[in-house]
Formats: C-alpha cells, structure tokens, sequence
C-alpha cells in the first residue's frame, strides 16, 4: 500500500511534465530549425527536424537586406533610455515611499497597482493627441514617454519590496558618519538591493523591447521602427520569406529568454510578497 | 524652517515618480474620458462636444457585442486553461525528487516569448501549407488534408485558446510554485499522520496559504489578458471574419482604421468600467475570504 502511494504518483507528475516540456520548449526549437533550413527544404520537407543543407543565408538576408539591423539598433536605443529612466526615477520613488512616507506609500503603491487596470489602447487616445500637439509623433522621445507609463508603476512595485528588506540600523549609522539623505541612499541602500535593482531593470528592458501597440501606432517611417513594428511592416509588404522572419524571430526571442530565466525569482518574489500585504 | 528643508527633501525622492503617474496616468484616462464625449478625428485638430452620442451609437451596435461577447470567451477560456495548466504544472514540479530545474526553464521559455514571436512562429507552425503540426495531422492520418487553424472558422479560436494557454500557463506556475514554498511542512506533515488524505491535505493546508496568491494571479492576469491588444492582432489581426475581434482590437480599428477617436475613447471607456466592476468584485470576494478565515 505505502509503496504503491509512493512510486504510482510519481510516474503521472513525471509523464505530466515531459508533455509540457515538450510543448513549451516546441516553438522555440522549430523556430531555430526553420532559421536554418533553405527556402527550398522549407517549402518541400515541412517535417524535418534536422536540415539538410544547413545555412545562415536567412540571418545574413534579414539583417543586412532587409535592414533589420537598424531597427535592432532603434530597439536598443528605446529600451536602454526606457530603462535607465524608470530605474532612476523608480528606485527614488520606491525609497522616498518606504522610507519617508510609509503610510501614504501604502495608498500610493495601491493607487500603482490599480493603473494596471488602464487598457493601453484607452492611453493611446490622449497620448496620440498629446503626440501631435507636442511634435512628439514618431519621435523616439514620445515613444520613450509612453512606455513609462507601463514601466514606473510595476518597477516601483517591485522596488518598493526590495528597499523593505534594508536594515534601517545601517541607514542610521551612516547618517551618523554624516551621509545626507541622497547620499545614505545612493551609497548604503541600493548596493544592498542591487541585484533587485538589476532584475528590475533586465525586466523593464525586455519588456520595452517587446511592445508592440504604441509602436505600432505612434512610429511611421521604417527607419525609426523598433524591430516588433519592422517585422510586422515586413509581413505586409510582400510575400513572406518565412526563412528570414524565422531568423529574425531568433534574433529577437534568445536574449528574451536568456534574461527571463536569469530573472525569474525576483519577478515571482516580487508578487508573493506584495499580495501578503 | 530646518524642518521644511528636511520635508522638501523628502519629497523630492518622490516628486519625480508621482509626477510621472499623474501626466501619463491619471491625465490621460481623464482625458480620454473627456474625448469619448467629443467627435475627435484622427486627422482633425477641431472637434466638438457631442454629449453621449458616441456610447448611444457604440451601444447600439451589433459589432460592439460581438467583439464584447469575444473578449469575455477569450478571457474566461484562457485564465482558466492558463490556472489549470500553471497549477498542476506547479504540483508536478514540487512532487519530482529529481530534474525539477530542468524542467521548470523548460517550461518558463514561453512567457519569454515577445507578442511579435508568439504571431509569427505559430503562424508557421500553424501554417496550411509549410506548417509544423497541419502536416503531421495529415501525415498521422488524423486528418485527409492540411488543416487551416488559423482561417477555419470552425477551430481558429480554440486555436489562439491554446496559444493563449501555452503563452501565459507559465506565469501562473512560476507564482503558485513560489506560493507553494511558502506552505509549511511541519503542517503538511503533521496532517499526514493524523491520516488525512491527498485531498484534504491540499484543501486545508496547501489552499489557505496560497488562496491569496491565486486569487490576486487571477485578477492581475485577467485584467491583462482581457487588455491585451498584441496577441490576437498579431496571429490573427482579428479574423476570420471577426471571429477574434475583442474589445482592443475593435477600439483601434475604430480610431485608427476609421479615424474615429472620439468613438475609440468611448469603447475604451466602457472597457475599462467593465474591469473596474470586475474588479472590485473580484476584489470583495478575496477579502470576505479573509474574514471568514480569521473567524
């Protein structure tokens, strides 16, 4: 009995998870095998998993032809200016909150979490208004601007559960030694909360990489697109070349992932300690 | 006047934050409130104070309901395939002595994914002609030739279901998975010798613990899901026939297909006080919880 309750549940969570495995890690794989394959074992072979003339002509088409790398270049301009100034105007915010205004912090964090609620697309009316009243269409800058409106909220979200765990005795000893406010900030708490820091900021980027809705309606011209937008435009224009959006596809997705996994405690963290309060 | 300096520089820590919320948040929303009431054009600087006209003819049109009636089946269908699938996936994970890592970055990789990659690779995977999983249908013999899930009618929903479901099941495992280490095994335990089963193991002393964290993954993912703009546009653009089109969707193509944002803002608005009934409904249900917890 014991040891039919012991062995018999372990073989169902195992075949349980072998399936999912196998179905979450598919699309990725098939993605790389695609951006590998030739235009012609693509369209006659759609089943082979291994290619038989293995090639990166795709990579070299999308990127250089097809010009996806300056719209790679346009993403990563976007997203490190999205990045570096929600991390700064966030990791100020989340410390003023807990260390300053506790009590309104609590109201004001809430206030945070129910902007959530804004569908992006209700934002996009006035910010295209304010867009055009402003010069700001197809600008990066008003790119930038909207993006921190999904940015702050979230990244002073979890900010605010880093800066918690900071010992206050450590403040108060520098504040002793005759660090100001700034200062005890600055150089005492953020290095203690620096990897939170970090996986606010890699989560931050990746998610202003992968937008798609104010892209799509506040940049024009090819040349300004970040790359979401110009692999869509592609998709229009002509026939697809399935080859070379696989590729890109590839370009796009790996660092995603890679950073995902890096990050994912902290982003799971950030929620079970939130809904505890 | 020590002090005030002292106050000016506290607040100076959170100035720039509540700056940034009140400009590209609350200005907005209260703006776009105010457009719904307006006939704003796209391409028009002038427009005029319309009063509810907007609503009246949103209201009064079928395609409005439709797309409605889609956004709820899309939402309900895809949170509870997403909780289902992120649940059990958690309690796999926390069964297994041995290659749990391995197989929850395995599993972590969809939610990775960026909206543009999710529409393109399982456009191809999907794809009638090229397609991964139609020609192994075929090839199998379930099916006489290439299914098209994405253009028939009859199964493109259930398809961009399972999308939907693979995409954000992982999201949902990560977090209960995180809940689940927060359950004590002094309890589990000690439950376990007073001979209570499975069942009610997991009823009263996994579910307490981790009941508020599913309640708030739940609302969180709604909201979004219910939101999101990028997945159905971007695998299907809202077709065939509108069988996709929901409520985000339908907004754009309002005001920046016709160029109607007044009409645009007055769709998002109902949008948005839909979720906020949602919500706080929501809301009320975990907390009276608590209550009867505490008692």
């Amino acid at each position: 009995m014991s040891r039919r309750t012991r062995a018999y549940p372990l073989v169902l969570p195992y075949a349980f998870l072998i399936v999912l495995a196998i179905g979450a890690a598919f699309p990725l794989l098939w993605i790389i095998i695609s951006s590998v394959k030739s235009s012609t074992e693509l369209a006659h072979d759609p089943l082979s998993f291994w290619p038989s003339d293995f090639t990166l002509e795709h990579y070299r088409h999308v990127l250089f032809d097809l010009g996806a790398i300056g719209n790679l270049g346009n993403s990563l301009v976007i997203s490190l200016s999205t990045t570096v100034l929600t991390i700064a105007v966030s990791a100020t915010g989340a410390y003023g909150i807990v260390r300053f205004f506790p009590r309104v912090g609590q109201r004001l964090t809430q206030l945070l979490i129910s902007t959530y609620m804004f569908p992006p697309i209700l934002l996009a009316v006035p910010y295209t208004a304010i867009m055009i009243a402003l010069g700001l269409a197809n600008t990066y800058v008003g790119l930038v601007l909207a993006y921190l409106s999904f940015s702050i909220p979230y990244a002073i979200w979890m900010l605010t559960a880093f800066y918690q765990t900071v010992p206050l005795e450590i403040e108060e000893a520098a504040q002793v030694d005759g660090a100001g406010k700034f200062r005890t900030f600055f150089s005492i708490a953020s290095p203690i909360v620096l990897p939170g820091i970090v996986a606010t900021a890699i989560y931050t980027f990746i998610n202003s990489f992968n937008e798609f809705l104010y892209a799509l309606l506040f940049i024009n011209t090819t040349d300004r697109m970040p790359i979401s937008v110009a692999l869509y435009s592609l998709s229009g224009s002509e026939v697809l070349d399935w080859g070379a959006m696989m590729a890109a596809c590839v370009i796009v997705v790996l660092p995603s992932v890679i950073f995902f996994l890096a990050i994912q405690k902290y982003i799971a963290a950030g929620l079970s300690e939130g809904s505890v309060k | 006047m020590g002090t005030r300096i002292q106050t000016l520089g506290k607040a100076a820590f959170v100035l720039p934050a509540m700056t940034v919320v009140l400009a590209l948040l609350i200005y907005p929303v209260l703006s776009s409130v105010f457009f719904s009431f307006t006939d704003r054009n796209l391409l028009k600087a002038a427009y005029e104070f319309v009063g509810f006209q907007n609503f009246t003819i949103v209201l009064s049109n079928p395609e409005f309901w439709n797309a409605f009636s889609t956004s709820i089946r899309w939402t309900v269908g895809s949170i509870l395939g997403q909780l289902l699938v992120g649940f059990l996936a958690a309690l796999a994970l926390e069964r297994v002595p041995r290659l749990s890592g391995l197989f929850r970055t395995l599993l972590i990789i969809p939610w990775a994914f960026p909206a543009i990659v999710i529409g393109f690779s399982w456009k191809w995977i999907l794809n009638d002609v090229y397609g991964f999983l139609p020609n192994l249908l075929t090839r199998l013999g379930f099916s006489e030739q290439n299914v098209s899930f994405l253009a028939d009618p009859s199964v493109v929903f259930w398809a961009v279901l399972v999308i939907n479901i693979w995409f954000g099941a992982p999201l949902f495992m990560v977090n209960i998975l995180a809940a689940l280490k927060t359950v004590p095994k002094d309890q589990q335990e000690a439950a376990l010798v007073d001979g209570a089963n499975i069942g009610q193991r997991f009823w009263f002393i996994t579910m307490p613990h981790i009941r508020k964290v599913v309640g708030l993954l739940i609302i969180l993912r709604t909201i979004w899901v219910f939101n999101n703009f990028e997945l159905l546009f971007l695998i299907t653009g809202g077709g065939p026939a509108g069988i996709t089109t929901t409520l985000p969707i339908f907004a754009y193509r309002t005001g920046w297909g016709l160029h109607q944002l007044g009409m645009a803002s007055a769709i998002t608005v109902l949008l948005l006080l839909f979720l906020l009934a949602i919500a706080s409904i929501a809301f009320r249900i975990i907390n009276s919880g608590d209550r009867k917890a505490l008692r």
